[in-house]
């Protein structure tokens, strides 16, 4: 395990992301806290897709905490741990559903360096999905990318994998 | 999308509103970043364009920022991020020049910052301000991100393929 760059401030909550180094500053927590829980309850898609997008990013950028965590609500939403275990590189095969496919190709262009997609991903994207849950989805995966390289910045993570921790559907709530 | 064919992390909120409440609180995120007492506006203007050139997005880099004053980066400061040479010009600060050589290495790869590079920050604005410059240099990456997807939708939308 490296060593945390910044720890977390004494003291637990509960709550991930005020029991993290996070909480260091104050100016931003709250709104982190508001985000992460609007994202999961006021989402204009459904939480197993938005699963779907957190855990493609939670592997790209290899954060050993994202991708140990599973939402409750996801699960109780159809994305079983089997299903979990479709959103890697083989998924096009796998059997996600053409959405979920969608979803994980719209979260690796967004991953990509540079990110962008191609006309063909663009047009599949919006055949699919309304201008209102692309921008929901899109809000998401920035609250999951910036929050997971957050974590990887600060360090302190374990070289191997974790076991998988479900957050209970109070982890969403702020 | 209805809203501007080509947004940039300048002008995404609007772009975004239709998603509404998660999208209301990200745009409060992104205010709060220009106002914090960490890291000053224009250093964290020069953050977005070390960004924005390792992306290397035009549109990004022509982006008017309103939270400054204008002609704020000077210009010489700003030809020095842009053309990656800041750690051999003159007229940037110990604390600037750490935190540009962090965002370089956060645009690179978040998993692969030096140590040094780390410690050199947080010997500048202490452990919160580290924490601080982490979030939003990952606010700044992930609107630039989204920016470049949403301006390959509206391409495909209007049937305009670069």
């Amino acid at each position: 395990m490296s060593t945390a760059r910044a720890t977390a401030p004494s003291g637990t909550t509960g709550n991930p992301i005020r029991d993290s180094a996070l909480a260091r500053v104050p100016e931003t927590l709250e709104e982190i806290i508001a985000l992460n829980s609007a994202v999961w309850t006021r989402s204009l898609v459904s939480a197993s897709l938005l699963e779907v997008l957190r855990l493609r990013n939670a592997r790209t950028v290899n954060c050993v905490f994202c991708k140990a965590v599973r939402y409750e609500v996801a699960r109780e939403d159809g994305l079983t741990e089997e299903r979990a275990s479709m959103v890697d590189a083989n998924y096009e095969g796998s059997a996600l559903s053409p959405r979920e496919k969608l979803a994980v190709a719209l979260a690796d262009a967004y991953l990509g360096f540079p990110a962008g997609m191609s006309p063909e991903l663009a047009a599949r994207l919006q055949r699919e999905f309304t201008p209102e849950q692309l921008a929901s989805m899109f809000v998401a995966l920035m609250t999951f990318n910036f929050t997971s390289r957050t974590a990887v910045s600060i360090g302190g993570m374990p070289e191997g994998p974790l076991p998988v921790t479900v957050l209970p559907r109070a982890a969403t709530s702020g | 999308m209805s809203e501007p064919l080509s947004p940039t992390s300048i002008d995404l909120d609007r772009a975004l509103a239709a998603a509404g409440t998660p999208a209301a609180s990200f745009a409060r995120l992104w205010q709060s970043l220009w106002v914090a007492p960490y890291v000053s506006a224009e250093l964290l203007e020069l953050c977005r364009l070390t960004l924005a050139r390792l992306h290397r997005d035009a549109a990004e880099l022509g982006a008017p920022n309103p939270h400054l004053d204008a002609g704020t980066p000077g210009a010489a400061r700003r030809a020095a991020v842009l053309g990656g040479i800041v750690h051999r010009t003159d007229g940037f600060s110990g604390a600037e020049r750490a935190v540009l050589q962090f965002a370089e290495c956060y645009g690179l790869d978040a998993q692969r910052i030096p140590d040094e590079t780390a410690d050199a920050v947080k010997a500048s604005l202490g452990e919160a301000g580290l924490v601080f410059l982490i979030e939003a240099l990952g606010c700044l990456d992930g609107r630039i991100r989204t920016a470049r997807c949403l301006r390959d939708l509206g391409r495909s939308a209007a049937g305009v393929h670069a």
